[in-house]
């Protein structure tokens, strides 16, 4: 299996460090709205991290899924939008289950930021980790996710 | 000019309008953002004499300058307005996200007049303001409300409210946001007043930085030093009261039973290397904090089971603890609860209760009076109970509901002999009588008894910082030039949005690099402190205007009376004469008259109007 992004939320603080790092390292600029990841700082017991997990938790591939023009794909393990395709619909942004689908002119996700993930090397508290997916910690984030 | 948006948001309650006011790169010269910026709305915005509690009254709220990018530690938002508990210029510095979530709306500071007709809270999303009904939330706990505004508009807006305490106007009401909490000098009093409930904001803009690779390179840089820091450890473990033993024995200034003793000997359990490891699950942190001092306390079984709570500062374990005679950690931490939820700042309602407790020791108020048997062996029953009732105004309650001055003035009977203050505000966690510039520090600090406008326990309590070693902390000599530095460094440090507990990494050296990144601006080291001590300045020459002059500074009694009776510290106080030494020299090294006036002249070189 290739390494994904991890969520912790045990070890989330909310500090939401990773959602900067992450547009800085793409855009140069900050925007949580764009974000390939979101924080959500829920209450004072509990925090989360969001993440990309590239459809492996539910094998369900939502978004390669309903992508009307089959503008989404997986390869090698990994969703991205082909940009040329894309006729910015929408509809991946409103199914991805962890919310981190992106739209703005066309859809994108988390790159993985080429095999260097900027969210976890932000992340002292290690509530993002890059490894062998986890199942039961994607679980997790969709169980409090759903309680929003 | 990167980094900024370059514009301010005035909203007026009372016509229900709004303008935008633009800014350009002077005013980042001026006052550099964060603190610098609200003490600049409130400086220009508040009449002369305004109530505190009336229409006049001005409320500001700024993210510092680097609030809302990638800096450790660096998300700070500051609130200021004119306080009730001092009549002066109070600001007060918090880690929440409301901060950040403003620039990114497109302000990099709001700035509150007037008075609504009835309960309302601000609504902003980008462009679109709104004043909205809050009558449904009135009357609820700072929990609950943002629960109920994030249902209504979202899970990511960020939400600043009060709780009931501010809605009843306590001097000591605080404004929370992500269960942090501008505590000090009774700014949830402020919104109270003008019948603001919340603020709740979404931004969807992007934050430019001028140049965000070497950004992101200094942020990773900074990170490395943090995690290798054993400042890191210490924090992530057992949070802000980390040296709370220390401070305890090792310097025996550690304030216990209304300040009657220096040394608590029954501190056990609420020292954090009792409690953190069986009661937290979990770190919390500020926006942005990567070095997390936050913990979650949670009480799982017992009288106090279901307490959950960010906590237990340094501060509050002094203040709803020691100074209360309160060995119970579990009912620290539910009193914390009681104050979070009720809007309550914990350090001045923790030392009025500890006050309290101290006056019914000398039968100056009765078990009638009081309503609760305020005896310190029944400090674990009776430190909760009474934060209920202050923060309710209930009973005894409503006659400590603002605070140690005016609770005195009220029961009478010599009690104004053991009300603890400086300028109308409760000290913190550090006796004073064994640091003796720290002493100066409560009573130059502008918006009262603060341990943090100079941080000067820090330099006395370790004997070096920054330019300065061998520092004797129960000397009075050379402190004033000292304090006043710090403060200048302080201001800076509120400006940027840089936590406190940084300031030994970045000193004021460090910054500009950083705000480099950020800004594109560059500033030297004295540039930087030229705008802390114009923001000092402001701050005191308001605090002037308002009639609060040496007089009011002075330190209370007990401080200058009795020596500390126990402990490595034993036998120190702050004699008269050392106090005025100490006040004379800060006057001089400020430029002011000894009266605490800043001078026409040092005004007009720092280009205050």
């Amino acid at each position: 299996m290739p390494k994904m992004l991890v969520p912790y939320p045990e070890n989330c603080t909310g500090c939401r460090f990773c959602e900067m790092a992450c547009t800085i390292f793409h855009e140069g600029v900050v925007n949580h709205t764009t974000a390939r990841l979101q924080v959500h700082k829920k209450n004072v017991k509990v925090d989360f991290p969001s993440v990309c997990t590239h459809c492996v938790s539910c094998g369900e591939d939502c978004c390669v899924l309903h992508c009307p023009v089959e503008a989404i794909k997986k390869e090698n393990g990994r969703v991205f939008v082909n940009q040329d395709e894309c006729t910015a619909c929408g509809t991946c942004v409103e199914v991805c289950p962890f919310g981190v689908m992106r739209m703005e002119e066309k859809a994108f996700n988390c790159d993985l930021c080429g095999g260097d993930p900027t969210c976890v090397k932000f992340c002292p508290m290690k509530a993002i980790v890059y490894e062998e997916p986890k199942p039961e910690q994607y679980e997790k984030v969709k169980k409090l996710l759903g309680e929003e | 000019m990167k980094g900024y948006v370059g514009k301010i948001l005035k909203v007026d309650l009372t016509t229900e309008k709004w303008h935008i006011k633009s800014f350009d790169e002077k005013h980042v010269r001026n006052v550099l953002g964060g603190q610098g910026f609200c003490v600049d709305i409130v400086y220009h915005g508040v009449p002369e004499g305004a109530d505190p509690l009336g229409s006049q009254n001005v409320l500001a709220i700024a993210g510092g300058a680097f609030d809302g990018f990638p800096v450790g530690t660096g998300g700070k938002v500051a609130f200021a307005a004119k306080g009730p508990a001092t009549n002066t210029l109070v600001e007060s510095i918090m880690g929440g996200s409301i901060g950040p979530e403003l620039r990114h709306a497109g302000y990099d500071a709001l700035e509150i007049t007037g008075k609504a007709d009835g309960p309302a809270y601000i609504f902003i999303e980008d462009d679109k303001i709104e004043i909205n009904d809050a009558s449904d939330l009135w009357g609820k706990d700072t929990r609950v409300v943002p629960e109920a505004l994030k249902k209504r508009h979202g899970w990511d807006v960020k939400v600043a409210c009060i709780g009931v305490a501010g809605e009843k106007l306590s001097n000591m009401a605080c404004i929370d946001c992500d269960d942090r909490q501008s505590g000090r000098g009774g700014l949830g009093a402020v919104m109270g007043s003008k019948n603001l409930k919340a603020i709740v904001v979404r931004g969807t803009r992007d934050l430019v930085p001028h140049d965000p690779k070497k950004l992101l390179e200094l942020a990773l840089h900074y990170q490395k030093i943090y995690e290798a820091s054993p400042s890191f450890v210490e924090d992530t473990k057992y949070g802000t009261g980390e040296f709370l033993g220390w401070v305890n024995k090792d310097r025996g200034v550690f304030p216990t039973k209304n300040w009657q003793e220096s040394v608590y000997n029954e501190r056990q359990q609420i020292d954090p290397y009792y409690w953190a490891p069986k009661y937290v699950t979990k770190n919390k942190a500020c926006f942005a904090c990567t070095k997390p001092c936050g913990k979650l306390f949670e009480v799982k079984s017992g009288k106090f089971a279901g307490v959950a709570i960010d906590g237990i500062e340094y501060e509050t374990l002094y203040s709803l603890g020691g100074t209360c005679g309160n060995p119970d950690v579990e009912s620290v931490a539910r009193a914390n609860e009681l104050c979070d939820l009720l809007g309550l700042d914990t350090i001045s309602c923790g030392v009025t209760i500890g006050f309290a407790m101290e006056l019914y020791q000398r039968g100056i108020i009765s078990r009638q009076e009081a309503g609760v048997d305020l005896s310190w062996s029944n400090a674990p029953s009776a430190v909760p109970e009474m934060v209920e009732l202050i923060g309710n105004r209930r009973g005894f309650g409503d006659v400590l509901a603002n605070g140690v001055k005016v609770a005195a003035q009220k029961i009478g009977k010599g009690a104004e002999r053991y009300a603890i203050h400086t300028k109308g505000l409760e000290p913190p966690a550090y006796d004073v009588r064994g640091m003796k510039g720290h002493g100066l520090a409560y009573m130059t600090s502008t918006r009262g008894a603060c341990h943090l406008r100079a941080g000067f326990y820090a330099p006395e309590l370790v004997g070096k910082f920054w330019k300065w070693e061998g520092i004797d902390r129960f000397s009075a000599v050379g402190k004033g030039p000292m304090v006043a530095t710090m403060e200048n460094f302080m201001c800076v440090y509120d400006s940027v949005g840089l936590c406190k507990f940084s300031r030994g990494f970045y000193l004021i050296a460090k910054l500009p690099e950083v705000l480099e990144a950020i800004t594109g601006l560059r500033f030297t080291e004295d540039e930087l402190l030229k705008i802390g001590e114009r923001i000092h300045n402001m701050k005191g020459a308001f605090n002037y205007r308002e009639g609060v002059t040496r007089k009011d500074w002075l330190l209370p009694q007990r401080v200058l009376e009795d020596p500390i009776t126990d402990g490595v510290s034993k036998g120190s106080k702050i004699s008269v004469d050392e106090m005025n030494l100490m006040l004379d020299d800060y006057m001089n090294a400020r430029g002011w008259t000894k009266d605490g006036k800043p001078t026409p002249e040092k005004l007009k070189e720092l280009g205050i109007e």
